[in-house]
């Protein structure tokens, strides 16, 4: 430990209390705690983004003006990726209710159908122009519900954890 | 008598004596009785011998192929290679907690036949925490997550292991993460201990501060391994995603690098000691929380580590552990008070505080933004999330100013620092801090916030180095060559020196996240033969497609050249590979090339034929940086946990008068 016999240094006062309080350590202290607070604050506003599932995104109204995730499972047999392009798109399900969505960009490895997948961008419903996004208009596909543009397309890791369950036969 | 079986009545056995050790403990400690804490002991030895043979018996059983046994048959089969086969045994749920539980034995076993150097009264206590952790785990592991479980009818093959898992990244990340997020129970066994006996010495202090250092090496090698893995194999051009389960594993490295700065505060001025139990408590509580969230799926990830009844036991021992901690701690408050006093903040102690603050602040933002989900979804009806954006914005201005204090503080004295002798420090860094600030926007670095991380990153690093260098001189004028001075400075002050390497590190990481997170150039193109795509200066010159079928898979390469300055530089081939046996799971093979320090990393997004492809490209500045300076912290890491030779009290002796002439240097003559 140092020696508690330093000689008076300037600016210390001659009798010095043990009890004295660290205004400066709180001030300090203070200070960090609020930029730790504004930050988390303000960035959070910004930031924040519903998430959903199907169900949930058909049943929102204030969802079409901003950017929302959408979370649920692939439907099998209905990934069309055109040939030229890089757009696909797929029908993504939640158990009851269905979600067209178009994507351009890089998909991942893992998708395919049957994986659970979070989708990031804006709804349009029958309102806007939702039948030009689609790559072949009039192709068949059900416009009824809307259409899902993901800007984002973050596909599950392959399960590593899970229950002992019956083996296959 | 099959292997599970023996695998199962090891459990069993195990949780006996486990069960015994932590009574006997307890008992021995509380009558005073040595042979029942002895006998605790060595019970506690005999838990890790049917551990470990527990965790054979499963190896055995996947290398055989006992497919009755439905964990082997869920992850391997008998086309996959050895080492992925024994690397299956902690792949999935059941299998990870028996590695857990075997590891926590192994560390345990570590402990007691080291246990003369830890003051006695604690060691009974110790145990016994070790002891209580260890059976929860076994309960797990004998009732709702038994890895021994069979069927009657053993099917012909199993499933193997998903291709993208069957990676040497994998091989290594999961064991060297999951045997981070154990160590912590080490020094949380030790903070308790010193709660229910209410002695903190020093021999206390160093035995606590070696085990975090261990479990903070560890944390460290296993986020970069997993770091390095998402690079190399996903395909996405990054490393870090602040992902919840990333975040969960980051949360308790950030604890516990706040509580290896607090605790020298400790050890030298007696302080801080509420705080630094805290730090230890809330590391092992972060631990336990983030393998709940993990197993639990209450936070959806893309990691989707499939979950079960066990998120719901770790729930339940988290809050067991919380309670219990917090109990201990308003019983023993009264022994916790400070020895001294705070003085100046322009000091030593003011600058680890500033460090707690910035690093505990960034643990919270960090688990704020991961468990926001929840938050929202409580209090506004409404499940939001926060992405990437939220976390860079909020931990980026933290970090810069941490990298800063981790600039200032070794050249802070303790007590109080005067500024005279302060900016005689600091002159030289800030010049060069200067420097860089000026030179890099007229290289073309325009970008304010890479100039400001770029100019503190100089200042931190030149700020080390200087530090390194007066010690060197100093020696040097005792007649030591510069070689040998540097050598003998590690060797006798290993503590801090070791930690001037880890923070060398930081900085070259910091460097580096800087360069490729700001600086990252992307473009996509979809190319025909003979056709190239130009970024950033090099240029990518596509050839065609090749196909490869194989039996068990088929492949799709394409074959590019990149040239730069008009020098053809090398040829490479990204690619993907479809693994029929697993619906055609396709794996990338990204080709990345390392040019001085940039990666270019390219990556075959999608084909068509054997005349078309999409291909995109990412440049990455700087990313080596990370990887090279990860490494240095790893060192450095190694280098502070290094034992010091049996003369333990000449060298922290030695430390301390070391610290008086620095400090003498520092804060100057007294009086003006």
């Amino acid at each position: 430990m140092q020696a508690a016999g330093t000689p008076l240094e300037e600016g210390v006062t001659s009798v010095r209390s043990r009890k004295r309080f660290p205004w400066s350590f709180v001030l300090a202290g203070v200070a960090v705690l609020g930029a730790l607070l504004y930050l988390v604050y303000a960035n959070t506003q910004a930031n924040a983004v519903y998430y959903m599932t199907v169900s949930e995104l058909k049943q929102c109204t204030t969802c079409t003006v901003q950017s929302v995730r959408v979370s649920g499972i692939v439907q099998a047999g209905s990934i069309v990726r055109s040939g030229q392009s890089e757009r696909m798109t797929f029908t993504v399900v939640d158990g009851k209710q269905t979600l067209p969505v178009v994507y351009t960009g890089v998909v991942p490895d893992i998708f395919r159908a049957g994986i659970q997948v979070v989708v990031e961008g804006h709804y349009y419903t029958e309102s806007a122009s939702a039948s030009t996004l689609l790559p072949r208009p009039g192709s068949g596909s059900d416009l009824g519900q809307g259409l899902f543009q993901a800007q984002t397309l973050l596909a599950k890791c392959p399960s590593k954890f899970q229950t002992a369950k019956a083996p296959p036969q | 008598m099959y292997f599970s079986d023996l695998g199962i009545v090891a459990l069993i056995l195990a949780l006996g004596f486990a069960l015994y050790a932590l009574v006997g403990a307890v008992l021995g400690a509380w009558r005073s009785k040595r042979w029942l804490v002895a006998s605790a002991q060595r019970s506690a030895l005999v838990v890790t011998g049917f551990l470990l043979l527990a965790a054979t018996c499963l190896i055995v059983s996947f290398l055989t192929h006992d497919f009755a046994v439905n964990y082997v048959a869920q992850h391997s089969s008998l086309s996959m290679p050895w080492y992925f086969t024994t690397a299956a045994f902690y792949g999935g749920q059941e299998g990870s907690l028996l590695y857990w539980a075997t590891l926590l034995a192994v560390f345990t076993a570590i402990f007691v036949l080291t246990a003369k150097r830890v003051p006695e009264q604690l060691v009974p206590y110790v145990t016994a925490t070790l002891m209580g952790i260890q059976s929860f785990l076994l309960v797990v592991l004998v009732s709702v997550s038994n890895p021994f479980v069979r069927s009657a009818l053993a099917p012909r093959d199993g499933n193997g292991l998903n291709p993208l898992l069957m990676d040497p990244g994998m091989l290594v990340h999961p064991p060297l993460l999951l045997m981070g997020y154990m160590s912590f129970a080490l020094p949380f066994a030790f903070a308790l201990a010193a709660l229910i006996t209410g002695s903190l010495t020093s021999e206390w202090l160093r035995a606590i501060r070696r085990w975090m250092l261990a479990s903070w090496t560890i944390q460290t090698a296993g986020l970069l391994v997993g770091a390095w893995w998402a690079y190399h194999v996903l395909g996405w051009g990054g490393y870090w995603g602040w992902d919840p389960v990333e975040n969960a594993a980051l949360l308790p490295w950030l604890t516990a690098s706040a509580f290896l700065h607090s605790t020298m505060v400790q050890e030298r001025r007696g302080m801080l000691k509420v705080w630094n139990l805290s730090l230890v408590i809330v590391s092992f509580a972060l631990a336990i929380f983030g393998t709940f969230e993990v197993r639990s799926g209450i936070i959806s990830s893309v990691h989707s580590f499939a979950y079960s009844a066990v998120g719901s036991y770790f729930l339940a021992f988290l809050v067991v552990i919380i309670v219990v901690s917090m109990a201990l701690f308003f019983f023993r408050l009264p022994h916790l008070r400070s020895e001294q006093e705070f003085d100046s903040v322009l000091s030593r102690e003011g600058v680890f505080l500033l460090n707690n603050f910035l690093l505990v602040g960034i643990a919270f933002a960090t688990l704020w933004g991961t468990i926001f989900p929840l938050i929202s979804a409580a209090l506004r009806r409404q499940t939001m999330t926060v992405g990437p954006p939220f976390y860079n914005q909020v931990v980026g201005p933290l970090g810069v100013v941490l990298l800063l204090a981790m600039g200032v503080g070794p050249l802070l004295a303790w007590r109080r620092t005067s500024r005279a002798a302060l900016w005689r420090n600091l002159r030289v860094p800030v010049v060069l801090a200067a420097l860089c600030a000026l030179i890099l926007p007229l290289a073309g670095v325009t970008d304010v916030a890479a100039n400001v991380g770029f100019a503190v990153c100089t200042f931190t690093a030149s700020a080390i180095v200087y530090e390194l260098w007066r010690g060197v001189r100093v020696r040097h004028g005792h007649g030591e060559g510069y070689a040998r001075a540097l050598y003998m400075l590690f060797q006798r002050y290993r503590q801090r020196y070791g930690g001037y390497v880890v923070h060398l590190g930081l900085v070259m990481l910091a460097v580096g996240v800087i360069g490729s997170h700001l600086f990252q150039v992307q473009r996509d193109a979809i190319l025909h033969p003979g056709q190239e795509m130009s970024v950033a200066g090099y240029r990518f010159v596509y050839f065609g497609n090749v196909a490869k079928h194989e039996a068990d898979q088929e492949s799709i390469t394409s074959q590019m050249q990149i040239w730069h300055d008009g020098q053809l530089q090398r040829y490479i081939y990204p690619g993907r590979t479809f693994y029929r046996n697993f619906d055609d799971q396709p794996a990338s093979r990204i080709s990345i090339t390392t040019v001085g320090l940039t990666d270019l990393y390219v990556f075959l997004a999608d084909w068509s034929g054997a005349a078309q492809a999409t291909i995109r490209v990412f440049v990455n500045p700087l990313v080596p940086l990370v990887w090279y300076g990860g490494a240095l912290m790893l060192l450095g890491g190694v280098l502070c946990w290094w034992p010091v030779r049996p003369h333990g009290g000449r060298s922290r002796k030695a430390t301390h008068t070391a610290h008086a002439p620095v400090a003498q240097k520092t804060t100057g003559r007294v009086g003006v």
